[in-house]
């Protein structure tokens, strides 16, 4: 580090600034991007959404304050923010840990060395690739209740299929159908994590007589939970924010069946022109996620595993 | 994990789930080439097989000329990922290099606040973003859809200063011996080793941004202006009418929106391993 003062000198003189003060121009000069695009594209929003939450705007009028209403308004008088709400939950609190089961279990079946290994995890892989538009219109074929191919594959076996998106009980269903469709993601982050696990612990393992099994549980499991626990955040906090899918399958059809939170947004804002509402419904969408994300963070201490904490 | 599946019934079984599974997540994509290569004759009389039994390689040349603006949408698309790839992979790393090298008052908290923007939601800024592209008249242009993306984002920075950590900082220190200053250690010295996290970056962009939908759904309504995603969603839309759309054309549409994101990540899948994405997260190693 001497040298390097040393070396500053003769330009510290030359300009007059010390270096410390050249390093902060230049720290400020660096991050001068981040700081204009967050400022104009997220801070700036973020204030005027919260102040547009407590107006009645209808984008067309200037806004009135009023003050909590449009909070009240969500929870006590628009039957439809509940609903939204529980099929948001519903299609989250199912579609996230299923494809976490599934992603865990074709992890563990693809993280050997065997032949076809790479023609496997490329296949598995491929469909999460596929961006949501295309898939939300195969997914719409793939779904047609008369001459679908799913419903035609359900019939060889003799079992009539449902009207799938046309049948309110089914229409969120499909739409966890489409997001486990797209489990190759999370699954080929998995296999990198049990990849990474030291092989010298399976190798103790096989010494002391553990089966197949156990490992799994007791090695594998335990070292890839940081994962497994970073997998599960990040899906929660897209599967509250789930569009593209509802709106390309269903627009929220039949009969609201498959409303959710974003969607809801979007038609109360830009198709009802409830502004001030629809911001404090983003809001509600908001604090909701950070709970959520708060919970899971907390709980985690209790069962992720962090390697570091062995090493102490 | 060598130990595992040993037994030739337990290979066997792994053989049978394998299959059964790659056949259930190829199905779907199998059936869209099957209706991208389907004769306009089979696509009016929707009278589709599941299996390929035409072969229209030449779908893939009309679909430019059938009438439909796809040629259009795909010029549209690259206006708004090709600016978004270089200059956002350039802004943020020119940014997490601030962040990961260079010493400033403030710097511990801009960076909290870097990490916090991470959990914000897009939802919670639609409204007042699009308020704000509406005030300036760049509703129903590209506009709102480049712009923003051209400066560096949370996770871009947070990836890549995560990144840059990893190079030891007697580089820099030899650098500034020979005379260079902060700028001319971040083109010669850091850039030229970030390379496989800037691919990464760049990749990622670039599937964001061909895929994006909301975005332009929300700012775009003149057919001649939508990008791919929109364009084809609209196009499909259509059938409502007593008319039923040219699905063959739409689904070649559709390939044609899925096979760059599909070269793309097969060819830097080297890169966004090595820039240490493979394993996760940046907390497990």
């Amino acid at each position: 580090m001497s040298a390097v003062t040393k070396a500053a000198k003769p330009r510290k003189e030359r300009r007059g600034l010390t270096r410390k003060t050249r390093e902060a121009i230049a720290f400020y000069a660096c991050v001068s991007p981040w700081i204009f695009g967050f400022v104009v594209f997220t801070a700036i929003p973020m204030v005027a959404s919260l102040y547009l939450s407590f107006t009645d705007w209808d984008s067309f009028q200037s806004p009135n304050f009023v003050g909590f209403a449009n909070y009240v308004k969500a929870f006590t008088k628009d039957p439809l923010f509940w609903k939204v709400l529980g099929h948001t939950f519903y299609y989250a609190c199912v579609s996230v840990p299923l494809s976490l089961l599934i992603a865990l279990y074709l992890s563990n079946l693809l993280s050997n060395n065997f032949r076809g290994k790479r023609a496997f995890r490329t296949i598995i892989y491929l469909p999460s690739l596929v961006p949501l538009v295309s898939a939300g219109l195969i997914f719409k074929w793939l779904l047609k209740p008369e001459d679908g191919p799913i419903n035609a594959f359900l019939s060889i076996f003799g079992i009539k299929g449902p009207a799938w998106l046309l049948d309110t009980h089914w229409v969120i269903p499909a739409i966890i159908l489409l997001s486990l469709w797209q489990v190759g993601g999370g699954t080929i982050l998995l296999i990198s994590a049990i990849n990474g696990v030291p092989k010298e612990l399976y190798e103790a393992a096989e010494i002391d007589g553990a089966g197949h099994y156990r490992m799994f549980w007791n090695i594998t499991f335990p070292m890839i939970t940081p994962i497994l626990f970073f997998n599960l955040v990040t899906g929660i906090i897209g599967a509250f924010q789930v569009f593209d899918q509802v709106y390309i399958l269903t627009e929220g059809g039949p009969d609201n069946a498959s409303q959710m939170m974003v969607p809801y947004i979007y038609t109360t804002a830009f198709k009802n022109f409830q502004m001030g509402y629809a911001s404090a419904l983003a809001w509600i969408l908001f604090v909701i996620i950070m709970i959520i994300s708060a919970l899971v963070l907390r709980s985690s201490s209790a069962w992720v595993f962090y390697e570091s904490e062995v090493k102490k | 994990m060598n130990n595992n599946y040993k037994t030739p019934g337990a290979k066997a079984r792994r053989y049978a789930i394998l299959t059964v599974v790659s056949a259930i997540l190829c199905a779907p994509l199998v059936f869209v080439v099957s209706i991208a290569l389907s004769s306009d004759a089979t696509t009016n009389a929707m009278s589709f097989s599941f299996f390929p039994t035409e072969w229209h390689w030449e779908n893939f040349i009309r679909v430019f000329d059938s009438g439909l603006p796809i040629g259009r949408f795909i010029i549209n698309s690259l206006c708004i990922v090709l600016p978004a790839c270089l200059f956002m992979t350039l802004s943020s790393a020119l940014v997490s290099y601030g962040f990961a090298r260079l010493r400033a008052p403030g710097k511990d908290i801009l960076f909290i606040i870097v990490l916090s923007t991470m959990m914000i939601p897009g939802q919670v800024l639609m409204i007042p973003q699009f308020i704000l592209f509406r005030t300036l008249g760049w509703v129903n242009t590209l506009l709102p859809l480049v712009i923003p993306n051209l400066f560096a984002n949370a996770y871009n920075v947070f990836l890549m200063r995560q990144f840059i950590t990893r190079i030891p900082t007697e580089l820099d220190e030899a650098a500034e011996l020979d005379g260079l200053g902060y700028f001319g250690i971040f083109t010669r010295i850091i850039l030229p080793m970030m390379t496989p996290v800037l691919a990464a970056v760049c990749v990622f962009t670039f599937s964001a941004n061909w895929g994006n939908f909301f975005g332009p759904l929300l700012y775009i309504n003149d057919e001649e202006k939508m990008p791919l995603a929109l364009g084809l969603q609209v196009l499909s839309a259509q059938s409502s009418g007593a008319q039923t759309p040219p699905w063959n054309m739409i689904m070649v549409g559709s390939l044609i929106l899925i096979i760059p994101v599909l070269i793309v990540y097969y060819f830097s899948q080297k890169y966004i391993y090595e820039s240490g994405l493979g394993v996760g997260s940046a907390g497990i190693k």
